[in-house]
């Protein structure tokens, strides 16, 4: 019977994240609209976006191959899949058996394979910039992502979600020094891989400086709603994953009602906070010279190794 | 001062090209050489403009067939070292063979000037490298010339098929990005062509005159009044110094004396719009590198002085302030006030924001090294404005060629003059001078507005002329926020406009940008143009 449960709960703790995250997106919009003095539109924009756009038409370029069609569902699908994997309220996952956090960034890797594809697919000119840019960028982040999961895993015993984060929500953090580098590399890293300033301009309309929106240039109507909406729920799962390994205080660890909704308040909470304080970030920085991306990533990556130092000490 | 200089170069020149010069006349601080023979015409504008250091200021055409002079060009030169003077170097040119000798090898910015010309008078320039049609896309059918008499402004052309030939570049790598005309933010259209490899930028080209309106031939079927509203809509956003200009060269050939009040009030007009313009630059430069803060703070400001320029002149960009022999709109007491008060407000918070954006390493550090406009292409183009002042060319049409109320501009001490010198020299030329001479420039506006405010009382125009003398013609010209902005007039019979040339700063400073991209990666186009702040509109006419 509790194993049902679990499942069920498994299942909520997923959609939890998809359906909450265009709020996240939109929170973190009109964030960034008041720091800027502007009113800015209300935080349920991005929903109504989304429904505007799944009722409207495409154009679909007729130089394009099947990829270009294909590539916003292979988005849709994995980064939805990844969701599953993502302890939200609950420490430990059901689904934890079948996949580890490695699972989840190889399922980024394949949508963003397809997202890289399908704009070179489209022979426009930016989309071979954005798509270009963006090997560039990944092949950088993802040793980086790697080596802040392994320091974590060093400390907590283990890739699987499920122990990390129920090992994080029983330690505090004091004894372990080699987390706070950690945690500053991974915010650097969810910065690159969800394309926030100082890595990428999500609000440009500069075709010549786009990142990710170039890749993305072609799409309309219901394509453009999926890849929107995926790209919102990864940086949702990026967020959920640095707010539950470093502040894992409040998530339940047992089936109780009460400590279920605890948990959930607290979850939503500290997802907010740090949506705000990412969005206030970029408020603070200009986009970096592309070339000096790098640098960035090589700052995150020093961390780590100083992190590990830390560990073995 | 001035006289005696004129005729000094009178004599010079007479003296050296005696046989070659028909006629020498002056008007104001015009002096015009008529020369016997076009084939003179290198020999003369090389000599002018490599031994009397004078700039290439416009090259105006004309089509004098109906007086008997055929056509007719114009080479203006204008001295930039402190003497109000302009070369006219005229002209005629040989009707058989519908060609004249071109300039563009010793003189680099007057290969445009023979391209337009060739478009729209149908003359070669014979020995420009360059023959491709300029202001005319390839659609136009040929033997069309928009700016002869015979052309009829309300002919309809048809469409013709053909292709324009870009430069290619060609090697293993090299990809060629198409950019425009129709681009993603609301602005105007115009073709950019880069050759990249990777990122870095090889070559780009660009490719304009997507808003050719006609402007010129339209002019010459208005009445001068229509015709003011017609120059302050060349560019929106520099309606007052092109109304000026206007204003300028028709007050010249009617021989109006402009009330002083009336001059002070077009210099702070003048020195408002500047404000605005450079303000909506600045916050334009943070918006393209992703600093929306500092963009957002600047474009509070910039909302606060065009509600200014609102409340004073009744539009937000300063539209209908000037007329022929003055201003339309007074500066009263009150007036007086709300402006003090408002830069005032205005200053404060702009120092704040530039100390903040001066602060941020992530902002200057796009700037710095980027969009560098190499010195000699600068003066080889003839770049006017803040793109010229921040390669250390010193020059400024408000100082060299006084007009309106800058007569009585603080010149400065030796002192300054020396320090002046010395901050032009360290200028390198990249994003971060430009963004620097900018608000330099902002802050010397707040001061010439303060200083201006001093009015005179002897009224806001002078009588409107109402018997023009047919064909005198006169050169008016004013500093906008891009740069010098030159139209020659030319007066027809019963008080109408024979012909109008308008040369605005953004036809010279256009093609500078594709030397300025050359060390730079494609995402950093958009800062560099922004820095450059380019008008399409002025450029295309």
């Amino acid at each position: 019977m509790s194993g049902y449960v679990e499942i069920a709960i498994g299942v909520i703790q997923a959609l939890v994240i998809v359906a909450l995250a265009p709020l996240i997106t939109g929170m973190m919009r009109k964030t960034k609209a008041k720091t800027q003095k502007r009113t800015g539109f209300g935080i349920f924009q991005p929903y109504c976006d989304i429904i505007k756009l799944l009722h409207k038409d495409e154009v679909v370029s007729d130089q394009s191959s099947w990829i270009f069609r294909f590539s916003p569902w292979v988005n849709f699908v994995a980064i939805g899949a990844a969701a599953f994997f993502i302890p939200v309220f609950l420490s430990n996952s059901p689904f934890g058996l079948v996949g580890d956090l490695l699972l989840v960034i190889g399922l980024f890797g394949l949508a963003r394979f397809f997202t890289m594809l399908s704009g070179l697919d489209v022979a426009s000119t930016f989309g071979g910039l954005g798509s270009g840019r963006e090997m560039m960028i990944s092949a950088l982040l993802e040793p980086a992502l790697f080596l802040s999961i392994f320091l974590v895993a060093l400390t907590y015993g283990g890739t699987n979600l499920s122990t990390l984060v129920g090992a994080a929500s029983d330690s505090p953090l004091l004894p372990h020094p080699q987390l706070i580098f950690a945690a500053i590399a991974m915010f650097i890293i969810i910065l690159g891989e969800t394309g926030r300033l100082p890595f990428d301009n999500p609000a440009t309309h500069l075709e010549l400086t786009m990142v990710h929106e170039a890749m993305i240039l072609e799409y309309s109507g219901k394509s453009l709603a999926l890849m929107e909406w995926s790209q919102s729920i990864k940086q949702m799962i990026l967020f959920a994953l640095i707010v539950n390994i470093f502040i894992p205080w409040g998530i339940s660890s047992s089936i109780s009602v009460s400590e279920l909704g605890i948990g959930f308040l607290a979850f939503v909470a500290k997802i907010s906070m740090f949506a705000i304080f990412v969005a206030w970030f970029e408020t603070s920085v200009a986009k970096w010279r592309l070339f000096r991306i790098p640098d960035l990533i090589a700052i995150a990556i020093a961390s780590l190794m100083i992190g590990i130092v830390f560990y073995f000490l | 001062m001035t006289q005696s200089h004129l005729e000094q170069y009178k004599k010079e020149i007479q003296g050296k090209f005696e046989d070659k010069i028909i006629k020498t006349e002056e008007n104001y601080n015009e002096l015009h050489f008529i020369l016997t023979n076009q084939k003179d015409i290198p020999e003369i504008c090389t000599y002018l403009y490599a031994n009397m250091g004078t700039k290439l200021a416009t090259m105006i055409c004309t089509d004098e067939r109906k007086l008997g002079n055929g056509f007719v060009i114009r080479y203006v030169f204008g001295k930039e070292n402190g003497e109000d003077i302009f070369f006219f170097v005229t002209a005629k040119i040989d009707e058989s063979t519908l060609s004249f000798p071109s300039i563009a090898m010793p003189i680099p910015s007057a290969a445009l000037y023979e391209r337009e010309i060739h478009d729209m008078f149908g003359l070669d320039a014979v020995g420009n490298p360059d023959t491709r049609p300029l202001v005319l896309h390839e659609h136009w059918p040929e033997n069309t010339f928009p700016l002869r008499k015979e052309f009829d402004l309300k002919t309809k052309t048809t469409r013709k098929e053909s292709q324009y030939k870009f430069l290619s570049v060609q090697g293993e790598g090299i990809c060629e990005i198409p950019v425009g005309p129709v681009h993603a933010g609301i602005i105007e259209p115009g073709h950019f062509r880069f050759s990249v490899m990777g990122e870095n930028i090889i070559n780009l080209e660009t490719r304009l005159f997507y808003t050719h309106k006609g402007i010129e031939k339209l002019a010459e079927s208005m009445k001068i009044d229509d015709v003011l509203l017609l120059s302050e809509r060349i560019s929106g956003d520099e309606s007052v110094a092109n109304s000026t200009a206007f204003c300028q060269a028709l007050e010249k050939i009617a021989m109006i004396e402009v009330p002083r009040r009336a001059q002070q009030i077009r210099t702070i007009f003048g020195e408002l719009e500047r404000l605005y313009n450079h303000m909506s630059s600045v916050a334009g430069i943070a918006t393209d590198i992703g600093f929306a803060y500092g963009s957002s703070r600047l474009n509070i400001i910039k909302e606060t002085l065009m509600r200014l320029n609102e409340s004073l002149s009744g539009s937000r960009i300063l539209f209908g302030v000037n007329r022929v022999g003055g201003v339309r709109c007074d500066i009263t007491d009150e007036s007086k006030t709300t402006i003090m008060k408002t830069i005032d407000k205005v200053s404060k918070d702009f120092e704040k924001v530039v100390t903040l954006l001066k602060s941020k390493s992530s902002f200057v550090d796009r700037l710095q090294g980027t969009g560098t406009i190499p010195k000699k292409a600068a003066q080889d183009l003839g770049i006017v404005g803040v793109a010229a002042r921040c390669v250390g060319i010193d020059i400024d049409t408000r100082r060299d060629h006084p007009y309106a109320a800058y007569y009585t501009q603080h010149r400065g001490t030796p002192q300054e003059i020396t320090q002046r010198q010395v901050t032009m020299q360290k200028r390198n030329g990249d994003v971060l001078a430009r963004f620097e001479v900018r608000i330099q420039e902002i802050l010397e506006s707040f001061e010439i507005i303060r200083m201006s405010l001093q009015l005179e009382s002897d009224g806001l125009h002078a009588n409107t002329p109402t018997n023009l003398e047919p064909f005198r013609s006169a050169l008016g010209y004013a500093e906008s926020h891009r740069g010098q902005t030159v139209h020659w007039v030319m007066v027809g019979e019963n008080n109408s406009i024979f012909r109008y040339k308008v040369r605005t700063a953004s036809f010279l400073n256009w093609p500078i940008i594709e030397q300025a991209v050359l060390n730079d990666i494609v995402p950093d186009f958009p800062v560099v143009n922004k820095s450059l702040d380019l008008s399409y509109s002025g450029n295309d006419l």
